[in-house]
């Protein structure tokens, strides 16, 4: 067996991620050991991947590994395969490269935690169950990983069981995790009923043939189970609380990592097994999830007092984006959704990781007793306002570029459909970025400029090793911005690709010509669709735009503050005399981060205290609204498809 | 015969379901966990049995085309689905004992301290 084929590569990743977790629990006691364990098994993966992006990306080809070498026989697959095409392995290198970064925080955030060791066990099952999701080709083992995933992020949630809140955030995770892993699992014998297979790509030749009430019900059943992983609307208050109370290495995992398995699932379900997107009502419904999810949790992030459940609410603000770039069905849709969901890894990423080096240092996320940090913690400040810019969409980092392929991609199906309602859409999403630019402002203003609070003064700057980890994501934030037609040509234009050639999936797997002779006429077409940008956009002439605003500000700004110096001293001097004044100096008060909008908040206050007591904490409204949304999509389901 | 199963699983799923949301007692929030795990096992089993089918256990030599027998993979995921069901109740159970030394109730309406 020659180990160097690429054809092992993906069961090597995952393997080397379940082999480090157990070699954990065996030698981890020793922290070179099992640091040691811990970087060799996250790199190695991430090398891994990498080196599949020539054969894959680049050269276009599918693997399709049969464990055991079971390969199908009479035309039914009957052992258990890997199938990496170029979307598995968009995803895969996503999670390699969080997971990487993440472990590397890991070493010097987590040094004072006791039980160390089961902390690197959890945090590598994590990370195998998410990598082993993404590149099965197996419905059944697809649940597997689900399972493993979930119970681990419980855990990592649970890690820090002293924290306020971390117990009950896993524990509500735990029951809402539940409900949607037993919908996946009844969603997948279902199918199989109807199937007899559990293949994946056996099953995208044989379910788009057989329509019926119990396809619908199935569909229905693990278009929520994934939803629950994604944390779509009617589940975000679980990612706002697991990823609170969870240290910031995992809220990583939690956001950049795990999201991103649900909208995985999603489009395998939407796209492949069920190859429901060419209808109208599916578009319309997924654009409006997405949308509704934007909307909503960009709001409910304005309102929040704690940094990271803040960015907990931005970071699902920001899958609503993906999901409904996805939900477009359009080439240049679907590669916009693919760049903004590695984006989001990205920044996201990163402003968690601030987040955590705020904790590590000054003990609490609570903004209002945060302040002045940029006078301690420079590295970070930057760092932090380089994912803040990201996030915010804001040129030449990449939160502009996948944004602006978004507006552009929900325009053109304006456009195409004579749908005026993918142009609100576009509408829709404008503001929700410029709330989140409003809520980064908010953010940076309480936690890292204004005064220095007493509590904060022994704060200083973390450690190198945190600050690397740091820096990889801020400087792949900004490449991945400032070079969009690479990311366009070598990952998510790939990628996206092969959301219109299912039966190139299929035929991989169960060899050349299995799709046509199967499904006869119905079988898809392979679109010859291209990516077509109509407004060209450079950013380095936005580069130079902002550059020269930025500039005009900066000389406003010195120029008034010479006669804001001036004027102050005059008015000291007659404050002094004039009328109705005490004579006592004027006192600098600082502009506390929740009075920033003000103005704003209180026009809104209905729909503000209304979201506020919708949220009520309580583990039974959320499985109500988890019920009520598989009702919905059951009868969705029933009627349409 | 086997359409009853097919009741009684959906009747154990809506059952779980039920004891999830209407109940505010954390440990029969686990207990509703369970009963739905339950449902869908037997779910999971009622798909893969054919009536009059023999149990799923042949050599190489004795498999033969005429062999009727049950499904052995639905059989084969129950078991796994089975011991996922332990270890959610394992953890969930767990998690509940902690949150009682914490919170020292196990309402569910007052371990709300995350929300808004």
């Amino acid at each position: 067996m020659n180990f160097l084929n690429p054809q092992h590569f993906p069961i090597f990743a995952i393997m080397l991620y379940f082999l480090g977790a157990f070699l954990i629990v065996l030698f981890g006691k020793n922290r070179a050991a099992r640091n040691c364990i811990a970087f060799l098994a996250t790199g190695l993966a991430l090398t891994l991947m990498i080196l599949l992006v020539k054969p894959i990306m680049i050269d276009g080809g599918i693997i399709a590994y049969w464990m055991g070498s079971r390969v199908p026989a009479g035309g039914y697959a009957i052992g258990i395969a890997l199938e990496v095409d170029a979307l598995g392995l968009f995803f895969g290198l996503l999670i390699a490269t969080a997971v990487f970064v993440s472990c590397l925080y890991s070493f010097s955030y987590m040094s004072e935690d006791d039980n160390e060791p089961q902390y690197y066990t959890l945090f590598l099952m994590l990370c195998g169950g998410v990598m082993g999701l993404v590149l099965s080709g197996d419905l059944f083992n697809m649940f597997i990983m689900v399972e493993i995933l979930t119970f681990a992020a419980v855990a990592l949630t649970a890690f820090r069981n002293r924290v306020t809140g971390a117990l009950e955030a896993a524990f509500k995770y735990l029951v809402v995790g539940c409900i949607g892993s037993t919908c996946i699992l009844a969603g997948t014998i279902i199918l199989y009923q109807q199937a007899h297979t559990l293949n994946l790509a056996q099953l995208a030749t044989i379910i788009p043939l057989c329509k019926g009430t119990n396809v619908s019900i199935a569909f229905a059943l693990l278009f929520i189970g994934f939803c629950t992983k994604a944390f779509i609307v009617p589940f975000h208050p679980l990612a706002a609380d697991a990823h609170g109370a969870a240290p910031a290495p995992v809220s990583v995992l939690i956001s950049g990592v795990l999201t991103k398995s649900g909208i995985y699932g999603i489009i395998r379900l939407a796209y492949f097994l069920f190859q429901t997107m060419n209808l109208g009502t599916m578009q319309f419904w997924l654009v409006f999830l997405g949308s509704v999810s934007m909307f909503v949790c960009v709001t409910m992030a304005l309102a929040q007092h704690d940094f990271k459940r803040l960015l907990a609410f931005h970071s699902i603000s920001q899958i609503g984006y993906v999901l409904t770039a996805i939900g477009l069905a359009t080439a240049l849709g679907a590669s916009a959704g693919l760049y903004h969901a590695m984006n989001h890894t990205l920044f996201k990423g990163l402003l968690f990781l601030t987040a955590g080096a705020v904790l590590h240092e000054t003990g609490t996320t609570d903004l209002g007793k945060l302040g002045g940090l940029s006078k301690k913690m420079p590295h970070t400040t930057v760092l932090f306002l380089i994912g803040a810019a990201s996030i915010s969409g804001i040129p030449p980092f990449n939160g502009f570029a996948s944004k602006w392929l978004i507006y552009q991609a929900a325009y053109e199906k304006a456009a195409e459909t004579g749908n005026i309602g993918f142009a609100f859409v576009t509408i829709v999403a404008l503001v929700t970025s410029t709330l989140t630019l409003a809520s980064f402002v908010k953010v940076t203003q309480s936690v890292f400029f204004g005064q220095l609070p007493k509590e904060c003064e022994n704060a200083k700057e973390v450690s190198f090793g945190m600050r690397f980890a740091m820096g990889i994501l801020a400087v792949l934030c900004t490449v991945t911005g400032l070079f969009p037609n690479l990311v366009q040509t070598y990952l998510t234009g790939p990628a996206a690709k092969t959301l219109f050639h299912v039966t190139r999936y299929i035929n991989a797997m169960l060899g050349e010509g299995y799709a046509e002779s199967a499904m006869g006429a119905s079988a898809p077409e392979a679109a010859t669709r291209t990516i077509e940008i109509v407004g060209v956009w450079n950013p380095v002439n936005w580069l130079a735009l902002l550059m020269i605003a930025l500039l005009a500000i900066c000389i406003v700004a010195i120029a008034s503050k010479y006669d804001a110096v001036r004027e102050n001293k005059s008015e000291k001097v007659e404050a002094k005399y004039s009328l109705f004044y005490g004579g006592e100096d004027t006192v600098f008060s600082q502009v506390g981060g929740g009075d920033l909008f003000w103005g704003f908040k209180h026009n809104w206050r209905h729909y503000f205290s209304f979201m506020h007591d919708l949220h009520s904490g309580i583990v039974n409204d959320y499985s109500l609204w988890a019920v009520i949304a598989l009702a919905l999509a059951m009868v969705y389901a029933l009627i349409v498809l | 015969m086997i359409t009853l199963n097919y009741i009684a699983s959906f009747f154990l799923i809506v059952l779980g379901l039920y004891c999830i949301v209407m109940k505010y007692n954390l440990v029969k929030t686990v207990i509703g966990l369970s009963i739905m795990d339950y449902g869908v096992n037997l779910l999971i089993i009622t798909i893969g049995y054919n009536p009059g089918g023999t149990a799923p256990i042949f050599t190489a030599g004795e498999l033969q085309a005429a062999s009727y027998f049950v499904d052995p993979i639905p059989q084969a995921l129950t078991l796994t689905s089975i011991v996922i069901g332990a270890c959610v109740t394992a953890m969930s159970l767990s998690l509940v004992m902690k949150l009682k030394e914490m919170y020292g109730t196990l309402d569910t309406r007052e371990i709300r301290r995350l929300r808004g």
